[in-house]
C-alpha cells in the first residue's frame, strides 16, 4: 500500500514525529507547516493522501481542506486534531470532503492502522 | 310701616336673598313662614306657594307621612333638647328632579318665656362635596386594593424616632408580622443588629441629604429568618416640606439571587471548560509526541529488558494523562444529547445494579426507591442520563465507607418538571465546599479526578435540567435534579 504523504501541522516536534512514524511504515512522506504551504505542494507535486492539522497557524485546516478539495476532489483528505472527538469538527470535516479524522488522543498503533484503513477506503470509492 | 322700617324690611330679605345658603324660618309646628331665593330656585317654587308650607314636605320625597313626623320630631327634639344649632343632612329634590344633599343648621329660636318660638334653618348644598368624597373614597380605596394586590414589595414608613406607623403592601406575608403587633414597634425588628447599628444610620443619612437611597441588603423575618432585599428609601415630607418620616419599599430578591447564581455558575463554567478546552488541545500535541515517541522505541526489539520496562512506565503514564485530557474534552464540549423519550425510573432502575462493579461497599448500604407511579416521560440521551446517575450513586456510596442508605425518590413536582432526589446518610459536604461542587477538578476525594460532578452538570444542563445539593456534614447529603418534562403535542 505505502505511498507519498503530505503532513501539515504547524508544530515541528510533531511533523517530525509523523514523519518518522509514517516512514517506518514505508510511507513517503513531506510535511509543512501551513495551509498555504500545503496549497502549494498540492499544486505542483503528487500525493496519496494528505495529512491534515484542524488548527493551524495562518488559513484553518478546514479552509485548507476546502481549498485542496476544489483544486483535487480525489485527493485523499483525512483530517487529524488534538481536540479529540468533536461533532461539530467531523461534520463540518464531512461536508468540506474529507475522508476520515483521527485524534491525536489516540494510540499510535490505532493511528496508524485507522490511517493505512482510511486510504485503502477512499482510494476505493475513487476508482 | 313708616319708609325706614320699609326700606329695614327690602334690605334684610335682600340679603336672605344674596346669600348663597339656603334659609327657611319654621313655626314650631315645622311651618314655613319665611325663606329665601335660594329655596325657590331649587325647589322651583316661589314662597307664596312654599309659606304655610310643611318644611318635610319640601325636604323629604318619602310620602309617607308617619316617617316624615318622626323625622321632624327627631330633629326638633334635638334642638330643642340642645337648645343649640343642630346639624343634620338631608336631601332635596330640584325642580329638574336631581337630588341635592343638604347640611342643615337649625337653631331653635326661643321668646322671652324660653319658649319655642320658631327654628331657623340654614342649609348648605354640600352635593357636591359629596360626590367629590365619594370619589376621593374610590380612588382611595382603589389605591388600597392596588398596593395590597402587591406582594411581592413591601412598603412600610417610618417616623423620625424608627417607629412603624404605617405599611401595606406584601409587608405582612414578607416578614411574618401582623399589624397589631407592629405598628409603632421600633423598624430595627426589621434589620440586623449590626445593620441597625451600622448601616440603617447612613442610610437615613444619604436619604435626608440626596432625598432617596437604594441598596441591597438583609433584613430579618419574624421568625429570625434573614433574606436578602433591594431595599428603598425616601424622604417622607409634610405640607410644608419637612421631613416627618422614612418611606422603606422592600423587593425580596431571595429567588432572583438564587437564579443569578445559577447563571453565574453557568458562565463560570462555560468560561473555565472553554479556557481548560484550550489547554486540553494545547496539552494533546506533545502529548501525542511523547507517546508516538515510545512507541516507536518500544517497538525496537533489540531495546535492553531494564530499558524497556522504565519506557512502558512512562508509557503507561503518559497514557493515563491522555484518558484524563479524553475525559476532560468531554465534559468541555457541548453535544447536543439524542433526543429518545425517557422514563426517569427504568434508567435509574436500570442503572443500580452496575453499582458493584466500582467496588463500592454496596452490600453495607440499603438502597431505597420511591418511585412515582406516573412519571411524565422527558427527553434525553440514555447514555448520558446513566452517566449522571451513576455518577451521583457512587458519590452518595463513596460518602457512606461504613454503610448507611440511600434514598433515591423521583417525583411529578407539578408543573412542568420531573424531580429525582438522590439522598445519602453520609458524611455530608462541608459548606465551604458546596460552591465549588460543579466545578472541574474540584474533588474532597484524594482519588478521583474531579471532573464527575462537572460532567453531570454539564449533562444536566444540556437536558434543560437543573442540579441543586443540600448537605449537612455529618448528616448527609441530597441531590436534587429536575428535567422538563414532554408536553402534550410534543
Amino acid at each position: 500500500m505505502p505511498g507519498r504523504i503530505l503532513v501539515v501541522d504547524d508544530e515541528l516536534p510533531v511533523r517530525d514525529m509523523i514523519n518518522d512514524l509514517l516512514k517506518r511504515e514505508g510511507f513517503q512522506v513531506k510535511s509543512v507547516a501551513t495551509g498555504e504551504e500545503a496549497l502549494e505542494a498540492v499544486d505542483n507535486e503528487d500525493f496519496d493522501a494528505v495529512l491534515l492539522d484542524v488548527k493551524l497557524t495562518g488559513i484553518s485546516g478546514l479552509e485548507t481542506l476546502k481549498k485542496i478539495k476544489t483544486k483535487k476532489p480525489d485527493m485523499v483528505v483525512i483530517m487529524i486534531t488534538g481536540f479529540g472527538y468533536d461533532d461539530e469538527l467531523v461534520t463540518k470535516s464531512n461536508e468540506l470532503g474529507c475522508s476520515g479524522y483521527i485524534g491525536k488522543n489516540s494510540s499510535i498503533s490505532q493511528i496508524i492502522s485507522c490511517f493505512k484503513a482510511l486510504i485503502k477506503d477512499a482510494k476505493e470509492k475513487i476508482k | 310701616m313708616d319708609p325706614i322700617s320699609q326700606a329695614t324690611q327690602i334690605l334684610n330679605q335682600k340679603i336672605l336673598d344674596e346669600a348663597n345658603v339656603i334659609m327657611l324660618y319654621l313655626d314650631p309646628h315645622g311651618i314655613i313662614s319665611m325663606c329665601n331665593k335660594k329655596i325657590e330656585e331649587m325647589v322651583g317654587k316661589n314662597r307664596r306657594e312654599l309659606f304655610g308650607k310643611h318644611w318635610l314636605d319640601i325636604l323629604c320625597h318619602d310620602s309617607n307621612v308617619v316617617i316624615k313626623q318622626q323625622m321632624f320630631k327627631a330633629v326638633l327634639d334635638g334642638a330643642i333638647a340642645y337648645k343649640r344649632p343642630n346639624i343634620f343632612e338631608g336631601s332635596i329634590v330640584d325642580c329638574n328632579k336631581k337630588e341635592h344633599i343638604i347640611s342643615w343648621n337649625i337653631t331653635p329660636m326661643l321668646n322671652e318665656s324660653d319658649d319655642l318660638a320658631g327654628l331657623l334653618l340654614l342649609g348648605n348644598d354640600v352635593t357636591l362635596l359629596k360626590e367629590r368624597e365619594a370619589s376621593l373614597k374610590k380612588i382611595d380605596e382603589t389605591l388600597l386594593n392596588i398596593l395590597s394586590s402587591i406582594k411581592e414589595y413591601s412598603l412600610y414608613v417610618i417616623n423620625l424616632e424608627g417607629n412603624i406607623t404605617y405599611y401595606e403592601m406584601g409587608f405582612e406575608s414578607m416578614f411574618g408580622w401582623l399589624k397589631s403587633d407592629i405598628i409603632f414597634k421600633h423598624v430595627g425588628l426589621l434589620h440586623t443588629s449590626d445593620d441597625l447599628k451600622h448601616k440603617l444610620p447612613l442610610i437615613l443619612e444619604q436619604v435626608r441629604t440626596n432625598g432617596h437611597y437604594e441598596l441591597r441588603l438583609s433584613l430579618v423575618k419574624k421568625d429570625g429568618r434573614i433574606f436578602p432585599v433591594i431595599l428603598s428609601v425616601n424622604q417622607f415630607l409634610d405640607n410644608e416640606g419637612s421631613i416627618i418620616g422614612y418611606i422603606f419599599i422592600a423587593k425580596d430578591i431571595t429567588e432572583e439571587n438564587k437564579l443569578e447564581y445559577q447563571i453565574f455558575q453557568s458562565e463560570k463554567m462555560a468560561a473555565v471548560g472553554k479556557l481548560a478546552a484550550g489547554m486540553a488541545h494545547e496539552i494533546n500535541n506533545p502529548l501525542f509526541v511523547i507517546s508516538g515517541r515510545l512507541q516507536m522505541l518500544l517497538g525496537n526489539k533489540k531495546l535492553p529488558k531494564g530499558l524497556r520496562d522504565d519506557l512502558k512506565i512512562i508509557d503507561n503514564q503518559a497514557d493515563r494523562i491522555r484518558n484524563l485530557i479524553d475525559r476532560f474534552l468531554t465534559f468541555a464540549r457541548k453535544t447536543s444529547p439524542n433526543e429518545e423519550r425517557l422514563d426517569v425510573n427504568k434508567i435509574i432502575t436500570n442503572v443500580l445494579p452496575f453499582l458493584s462493579y466500582h467496588k463500592l461497599p454496596s452490600h453495607k448500604i440499603r438502597i431505597t426507591k420511591d418511585f412515582a407511579k406516573k412519571l411524565p416521560l422527558i427527553k434525553g440521551d440514555s447514555h448520558q442520563l446513566q452517566e449522571v446517575f451513576i455518577n451521583l450513586f457512587i458519590n452518595a456510596c463513596q460518602a457512606m465507607p461504613e454503610g448507611g442508605r440511600l434514598i433515591i425518590k423521583t417525583v411529578n413536582s407539578g408543573g412542568e418538571f420531573v424531580r429525582i432526589s438522590i439522598s445519602d446518610t453520609g458524611h455530608g459536604i462541608d459548606p465551604k465546599n458546596l460552591n465549588n461542587l460543579f466545578m472541574p477538578f474540584f474533588s474532597t476525594k484524594s482519588e478521583g479526578t474531579g471532573l464527575g460532578l462537572s460532567i453531570c452538570y454539564n449533562i444536566i444542563k444540556n437536558h434543560h435540567g437543573f442540579i441543586e445539593v443540600e448537605s449537612q456534614v455529618g448528616k448527609g447529603t441530597t441531590f436534587i435534579i429536575k428535567f422538563p418534562f414532554i408536553k402534550k403535542g410534543e
